[in-house]
């Protein structure tokens, strides 16, 4: 995807993630849109892309939130890479598959953000990092991928065609 | 290995290992707010107040048809005030187990609500992930707020502020696994650290508790204003479990907050201390 297309999306993902789905949140936990948007683009167009968008959209993210610069960066760049490898191995027109795709990945680039805690002294204990953020935010964000997968899939296939 | 496939490993090492360098050198607590990122945040707030309005009507549109229409406002607004009066009442004990220790030696005069003088916000904004607790008020510099004011609700602590623009200023939530509240149990007076665990979590923790104190689930936890920002006698939250900690020499205890974290909508920001206030305002 190109970054004319795929930025403004991640621009609206991330206002409306820090807002309205703030409303949404189950037991504090809000879906991330940013990590959608990095996995599909993984997912459906290869890991070279999905990491190069996901370390894009994550060095957004990370300026957007003043955290730790590159902390999101490296995590999206994973779970966009981790969905590009499982694209080309797997079923690319298949909804549950792109879902349980959204999940692993999703998990895969949690765990990697979780590691970057602990490599810059933020401590969470591991079990509440799995089981109250890392699980909870992938099973959300995976739920919510039927909404959105065609859609993008449409986009990219117009894309593909432009090309 | 073709030279193509060796240059991209040569290049994503060194694009990973300058990121590393980079997250280290970004810390919060040590890079300040860069001006870009301000007017950034000034120009969105905006959209972020309106879009924040949306979703909470969207909340409330969605819960509507669900409940009884006048029951659901009566019985909302009964409970918020179930909880402002539990608020008050742990307050309200602070302030009488303080007078009783202090009364004989010193001629307090102590209510706290008379020593502050408060700043009212409206939280436009929140940390896009689940890791930190960080929520954006529509309040700046313009307004008065500086960097380590607390922020509250009058249920009971919210955080501290750590950064201000011209109009918004970031709390740090005290359930932000990077923030500390020296805290202490008020039945007890047994002092420990309230620290966060995850910013999802709306739930903290209070360690170094000494393993000879006897603590107890639902006793209540109140800031003791000793080494930190945050004055004495702010309700915390209560204890909602307790466990010893692996050295053996301490407890540690599961807080759930007084202020519901995940649903704040307006908070108080403490701007400054009235003259004759007894405790602290600011510092290290």
């Amino acid at each position: 995807m190109q970054l004319s297309v795929f930025s403004p999306l991640l621009l609206v993902a991330l206002i409306l993630q820090t807002t309205i789905l703030d409303a949404m949140s189950v037991a504090g936990v809000i879906p991330d849109l940013v990590l959608l948007l990095v996995v599909l683009n993984g997912f459906l167009l290869g890991p070279r892309e999905g990491a190069f968008l996901g370390f894009a959209g994550g060095i957004v993210e990370d300026f957007f939130s003043g955290g730790y610069i590159g902390l999101n960066a490296l995590s999206k760049m994973a779970a966009g890479y981790l969905a590009g490898i499982a694209g080309e191995r797997l079923n690319r027109e298949n909804i549950t598959v792109a879902t349980g795709v959204t999940f692993f990945s999703s998990l895969g680039g949690l765990i990697v953000n979780y590691l970057l805690l602990i490599y810059i002294n933020v401590h969470i204990p591991p079990l509440y990092a799995l089981f109250g953020v890392a699980l909870p935010t992938a099973v959300y964000t995976a739920v919510i991928t039927p909404l959105f997968f065609w859609r993008f899939f449409r986009l990219v296939q117009l894309r593909n065609r432009d090309l | 290995m073709r030279w193509v496939t060796a240059k991209r490993l040569i290049l994503f090492a060194v694009l990973v290992a300058v990121t590393l360098a980079v997250i280290r050198v970004t810390a919060p607590e040590q890079a300040r707010q860069a001006p870009l990122r301000s007017q950034f945040r000034d120009v969105l707030a905006p959209v972020q107040t309106g879009l924040t309005w949306l979703g909470k009507q969207g909340r409330y549109l969605i819960s509507f048809p669900v409940s009884m229409i006048k029951a659901t406002e009566r019985s909302r607004a009964l409970e918020q005030e179930v909880t402002r009066l539990e608020g008050q009442a742990v307050q309200m004990n602070e302030y009488v187990l303080e007078n009783q220790r202090l009364a004989a030696l010193l001629d307090y005069k102590q209510v706290m609500a008379k020593n502050y003088n408060f700043l009212i916000a409206s939280v436009v904004g929140r940390d896009p992930g689940n890791w930190f607790g960080t929520i954006i008020l529509n309040r700046g510099s313009k307004d008065g707020v500086k960097e380590n004011m607390i922020a509250l609700t009058p249920k009971g602590l919210v955080g501290r502020i750590v950064s201000v623009s011209g109009s918004t200023c970031e709390v740090l939530l005290f359930t932000d696994p990077r923030s500390g509240v020296g805290s202490l149990i008020q039945d007890i007076r047994t002092p420990g650290i309230v620290e966060g665990t995850a910013g999802s979590s709306g739930m903290a923790r209070m360690i170094n508790i000494s393993n000879d104190a006897p603590v107890e689930i639902g006793q209540a936890v109140v800031t003791s204003g000793i080494g930190s920002v945050f004055p004495k006698g702010i309700p915390v939250g209560l204890i909602s479990g307790i466990r010893k900690e692996s050295s053996g020499l301490f407890f540690s205890a599961d807080i759930s907050p007084f202020a519901d974290l995940n649903r704040l909508e307006e908070v108080f920001i403490v701007t400054s201390v009235n003259p004759g206030a007894i405790y602290p305002q600011g510092g290290g």
